[in-house]
C-alpha cells in the first residue's frame, strides 16, 4: 500500500492539472487503507479443521475488570486447561454485552468461548441483557467453580450483626430505614430480593417499606456509599472486603459481615449463611451460590464440548488448581456439560419465582 | 544499599524492561499504560511478587511518560492524560522547538513523579483517609472545576467552546444508564455496539490523528511536508534546566493537583492534567501565550500526569481502592498472587510496600535516562515525510483501537467515525479540545451528580449545603470562571486594538 501510494504520488507530479486529483487521491488512499485494515480485523481466527481443538482459544468474560472474581476464575481455569487441551488460551475481559456479541459471531470450532457466572441469565431476566442472549440460545458448557464469599456487610458500629437482625432492628425502630447498596441486574440484586421478600413475609410491609436500595456499580462505589452514609448495608464479598473487617482497621472504614448467600459457610470465616439466619423465601431456605461456567456457540462441535468437559474434569481434581482458587476463597464445583444445562435452567426457574415477586428497584430507590 | 536488598537485580531488570516497553506503548497512539499492564498481567503469575511489582510499576511509569512523544511531535495524545500536552507541546514543535519541548516534558515528568512519590511515601495512610471523606458532591464539584478549562481554552468563540464541550458531554452519556439498565441516546441500529458507549481512546485518537490527516490530505501532502520544521533553531536544542528556574510554583501546584486528583477514586487521571493546565493558565503572567508553544503549559500538564501515578497508588495501597483504571488492573496482580490489598496492606506487607516505593524510584530514574538521552532520535520522527508516517500512524491507531477493549471491532469503527467527525468539526467550527474534555469528564460528572441526589433524596440544595469543602470548591469554580471570562474579554480587546 505504501509503495503504491508513493508511486501514485510521483506519477501525479507530471502536471499541475493533476493537483486537485492528487488531493482527492490521498484522501481516498488513507480512507481505503483504514477501511481495509478494519475489514481485515473483523474475521475471527480459528482452526479450519473440523473436530480439532484450535491452536488458540479466546475466552471472553462477562466482566470488564481484571481484578474481579470472574477474571480470576477464568484465568485460573484457562491456565490449567490449556495444558490439558494442548492449546493456548487467552482471557479477554470485554464485558457481558460484548462477550455475548462476540459469542454470537464466533465460529463453531471453539476458538471463542465465554466464561461467566449467574449474571449470564440473571441479566436477561432483569432486563440488563437482550432476550437473544438467554441460555437456550447457547451451548451450555460445564460449571467450574463457586465464589462462596458473596456477602452483605455494614459499618463496624452498626446496631445489628446479621441480615436477619437488621430486619428485626427495623421492626423495633419504626422511624428508621435501612438502605442497601447493590448493582442492578446481577447477583447482588437477586440476593437483595431474597432478603426483601423474607423481611416482607416475616415482618410485613411496615418493615419492608423501610428497606431502600442505593443502586450503584463497582465494589469501590458500594464501599464509598457506606462510608458516605448513603448506604447502611452493602453487597460485597470475602475476597474484596475481608480486609476491612479486621480488628486493627481504623473505625472510620471498619466493616462487619452480616451474612453469606452461599449454601455453606466459608472455612476460616465466622460468617453465618442466610439459611442459618432463618431467611426463607416461599417457605424454603434462601441460598444463592455464585457459580462460574462456560457458554459456547449453539452449533459447536460435540467433540469440542467433550474435550473441554474431560479436560476440565482433570483440572478440577488437580490439587494445585484447587490451591490457586483457595488463595481467594473460591472453591471448585465441577458439573459436566451434560448435566449443567438442566442444572442451570432449573436454577433459573427457581430464581424467576423470586424475581416475579420482587419489587421494582425504581420504586424502592431513593 | 537497601534498595538492592529489597528489589534485587531481577526486579530492577524487569523494572527497566517495563519502563522501556511502557514507553513504546505510551508512544504509540491508541496504546496506553493500562493496556500494557493488562497484557503483562498474566505473565506476573509466574514471577515472584516483588519482580512483578518491578515490571508493572515500570510499565505504568513508562506508559504514562511515553504519551508525551506523539502529543508533542505529532499532535496526537498517546494517552488521555497527555491531552493537554498537545496544547503547547505541538506548537513548540511547529516553532522548531521539538527537542526542547520533549526535554522540558521529560524533566517535568520526573519532577512530578518524584513529588507524588514523596507524598505517597510520607502521607499515604493519612491522605487515603482524607480521600474517602470526599463525598459525591465534592467529586461532582471537582469535575465541574476541571470543566472550567473549557472557558479558558476556547479558541475565538467562548460560546463555540462551550457548545463543543456540551456536545462532548452529550455524546459521553450515550449507552446504558447503570442505575436502571436502560439504554439512552442510542440509535436503534447501534444498541448492542453502544451498550457501554463510545470508548475514549478511539474517540481521542480518531479526532486528533485521523481527523488531522484527512485535513492535511485535503490541503495536499507534499512528500517533504514535515521537513520544513526545523527541530532545533540553531545548533543546540534550546533546552536548559534554567527554564525551570521560574517554574517552581507551577511545578509544585501542578504536581500537587496531579497527586490530589489522582488519589480521588473515580475522578481519574485525565482530570488531573486538565485541572493543572487550567490553573497554570489562570495563574500565569502570560496566559495569552498558552496554546501557542508556552513551556509553562507543557510543564503543568506533564508534571500533573506523572504526579497522578503516586496519587492513584495512595488509595490503592492504603485502602485497596484503585484511584484509576490502571491501578484497578494492578489490584489484579496482587490478587493473582493471593495478596489482599486493603487498609492493612502497608503494615502487613512492609517488604512489598518498600518494594513498590523503590520500584517507583528506579522506574522514574530509568524513564528519565531512557527518554532524555534518546529523545533526539525520537524527535527525528518529524523529518519523516507525511506520506510515509501517516499510513504508519493509521495502522497503529487501528491496532490500538482494536486492542483497547481486548478485541472489540466496533472500537475501530469508532476511530474512523470520529476521524471523519474531527475533519467535519474543523470545517464547521466545533472546537476539538473542549469537545474532548466534555467527552472525558461527562460521564463522571453525571455519575456524581446522580449519586449526590441519591444521597440527599433528590434535594438540589445539597450542592451548596454539603459542607465547607463544597463551599470552597464553589469559590474555586467561580474564581476560575471569572478569570477565564475576564481573560477572554481582555484578549478580544487586544485583538481589536491590534486590528485597529
Amino acid at each position: 500500500m505504501l509503495l503504491l501510494s508513493s508511486a501514485l504520488l510521483k506519477a501525479l507530479k507530471i502536471g499541475e492539472e493533476w493537483c486537485v486529483m492528487k488531493k482527492i487521491l490521498v484522501v481516498v488512499l488513507i480512507s481505503i487503507l483504514a477501511l481495509v485494515l478494519a475489514a481485515c480485523g473483523s474475521s475471527t481466527s480459528g482452526s479450519e479443521n473440523s473436530g480439532e481443538i484450535p491452536d488458540r482459544v479466546r475466552v471472553v468474560i462477562g466482566s470488564t475488570s481484571t481484578g474481579g472474581d470472574t477474571f480470576q476464575n477464568a484465568e485460573a481455569a484457562s491456565r490449567y486447561l490449556e495444558d490439558e487441551m494442548s492449546t493456548n488460551m487467552k482471557v479477554d475481559a470485554i464485558g457481558g454485552v460484548q462477550a455475548f456479541d462476540e459469542l454470537s459471531k464466533a465460529k463453531d470450532d471453539g476458538s471463542t468461548v465465554m466464561f461467566f457466572h449467574d449474571m449470564a441469565y440473571l441479566g436477561v431476566e432483569y432486563g440488563a441483557f437482550n432476550e437473544e442472549n438467554k441460555l437456550e440460545n447457547w451451548e451450555i458448557g460445564p460449571v467450574v467453580s463457586i465464589n462462596p464469599g458473596n456477602a452483605f456487610l455494614t459499618s463496624g458500629d452498626a446496631p445489628y450483626d446479621t441480615m436477619a437482625e437488621s430486619a428485626e432492628w427495623l421492626s423495633e425502630n419504626p422511624d428508621e430505614t435501612v438502605t442497601v447498596a447493590i448493582q442492578a441486574g446481577g447477583v447482588s440484586e437477586i440476593i437483595f430480593d431474597g432478603y426483601y421478600l423474607w423481611a416482607k413475609e416475616e415482618f410485613g410491609t411496615e418493615v419492608s417499606d423501610r428497606i431502600k436500595v442505593y443502586v450503584t456499580g463497582s465494589q469501590e462505589d458500594k464501599n464509598q456509599a457506606l462510608w458516605d452514609g448513603n448506604a447502611d448495608i452493602i453487597h460485597g464479598s470475602i475476597g474484596a472486603n475481608a480486609e476491612f473487617t479486621k480488628e486493627e482497621v481504623e473505625d472510620k472504614v471498619k466493616m462487619k459481615f452480616l451474612g453469606l448467600s452461599a449454601s455453606e459457610r466459608v472455612e476460616g470465616y465466622d460468617i453465618p449463611t442466610f439459611a442459618e439466619q432463618g431467611i426463607t423465601v416461599n417457605g424454603e431456605e434462601f441460598t444463592f451460590d455464585k457459580e462460574f461456567f462456560y457458554l459456547m456457540p449453539k452449533d459447536i462441535e460435540d467433540s469440542y464440548v467433550e474435550q473441554l468437559d474431560q479436560s476440565l474434569e482433570e483440572v478440577v481434581s488437580n490439587e494445585s488448581y484447587q490451591e490457586d482458587l483457595s488463595k481467594n476463597a473460591y472453591i471448585t464445583n465441577y458439573i459436566s456439560a451434560e448435566e449443567s444445562t438442566d442444572y442451570l435452567l432449573e436454577k433459573r426457574e427457581e430464581v424467576n419465582k423470586i424475581i416475579e415477586q420482587a419489587p421494582d428497584l425504581d420504586d424502592i430507590s431513593h | 544499599m537497601e534498595i538492592l536488598g529489597v528489589l534485587g537485580p531481577t526486579s530492577i531488570l524487569l523494572c527497566f524492561l517495563g519502563v522501556f516497553i511502557g514507553m513504546i506503548f505510551g508512544t504509540i497512539p491508541g496504546m496506553t499504560a493500562t493496556m500494557a499492564i493488562a497484557i503483562f498481567l498474566p505473565i506476573t503469575y509466574s514471577l515472584e511478587m516483588i519482580d512483578s511489582i518491578g515490571l508493572l510499576i515500570g510499565l505504568y511509569v513508562g506508559g504514562i511518560s511515553g504519551g508525551l512523544v506523539p502529543a508533542t511531535l505529532l499532535n496526537i495524545p498517546g494517552t488521555p492524560s497527555s491531552l493537554c500536552t498537545t496544547f503547547d507541546g505541538y506548537p513548540m514543535t511547529q516553532n522548531g522547538e521539538g527537542e526542547k519541548a520533549l526535554k522540558v516534558g521529560i524533566t517535568a515528568s520526573i519532577i512530578g513523579g518524584f513529588f507524588s512519590l514523596l507524598i505517597l511515601y510520607f502521607c499515604a495512610p493519612f491522605l487515603a483517609s482524607v480521600a474517602i471523606d470526599f463525598s459525591a458532591v465534592d467529586k461532582f464539584l471537582i469535575i465541574i472545576f476541571a470543566l472550567t478549562i473549557i472557558a479558558s481554552i476556547s479558541q475565538g468563540s467562548l460560546l463555540g467552546g462551550m457548545f463543543s464541550g456540551l456536545l462532548g458531554i452529550f455524546i459521553s452519556l450515550m449507552g446504558i444508564f447503570p442505575d436502571n439498565n436502560e439504554l439512552r441516546l442510542v440509535p436503534g441500529f447501534w444498541e448492542e455496539e453502544l451498550y457501554y458507549g463510545f470508548t475514549l481512546l478511539p474517540v481521542l485518537i480518531g479526532l486528533f490523528a485521523i481527523g488531522q490527516m484527512l485535513k492535511e490530505a485535503e490541503e495536499g501532502m507534499k512528500p517533504a511536508a514535515h521537513q520544513d520544521i526545523d527541530l532545533k533553531k540553531g545548533k543546540k536544542s534550546g533546552f536548559s534546566f534554567g527554564i525551570f528556574r521560574k517554574q517552581g510554583v507551577n511545578l509544585v501546584r501542578s504536581s500537587v493537583l496531579g497527586t490530589f486528583v489522582g488519589m480521588l477514586p473515580g475522578v481519574g487521571g485525565s482530570a488531573a492534567s486538565i485541572t493543572a493546565y487550567s490553573q497554570a493558565k489562570n495563574f500565569s503572567k502570560q496566559p495569552e501565550k498558552f496554546g501557542k508553544g508556552e513551556p509553562e503549559g507543557l510543564i503543568s500538564s506533564e508534571s500533573a500526569n506523572n504526579g497522578l501515578i503516586g496519587g492513584a497508588l495512595i488509595p490503592l495501597l492504603s485502602l485497596g481502592i484503585p484511584g484509576d483504571s490502571t491501578t484497578a488492573i494492578l489490584i489484579g496482580a496482587f490478587l493473582l498472587q493471593g495478596i489482599e490489598v486493603g487498609p492493612l496492606f502497608i503494615t502487613s506487607n512492609p517488604d512489598l510496600w518498600n518494594g513498590i516505593i523503590y520500584a517507583l524510584i528506579v522506574a522514574n530514574i530509568v524513564m528519565f535516562i531512557l527518554m532524555f538521552f534518546s529523545i533526539k532520535y525520537f524527535a527525528k520522527i518529524v523529518y519523516i515525510p507525511k506520506y510515509i508516517i501517516f499510513p504508519i500512524i493509521v495502522v497503529m491507531c487501528v491496532v490500538g483501537s482494536y486492542a483497547i477493549n481486548n478485541g472489540v471491532m466496533f472500537d475501530v469503527w469508532t476511530l474512523l467515525l470520529f476521524g471523519l467527525a474531527g475533519y467535519i468539526f474543523m470545517k464547521i467550527g466545533i472546537q476539538i479540545p473542549p469537545f474532548l474534555i466534555g467527552f472525558i469528564l461527562g460521564a463522571q460528572c453525571e455519575k456524581y451528580f446522580i449519586d449526590s441526589l441519591k444521597g440527599s433524596n433528590g434535594e438540589l440544595t445539597v450542592f451548596f449545603t454539603d459542607g465547607p469543602m463544597a463551599v470552597f470548591l464553589w469559590v474555586l469554580i467561580l474564581l476560575a470562571l471569572g478569570y477565564s471570562l475576564f481573560g477572554n474579554k481582555k484578549n478580544k480587546k487586544n485583538i481589536n486594538q491590534e486590528a485597529a
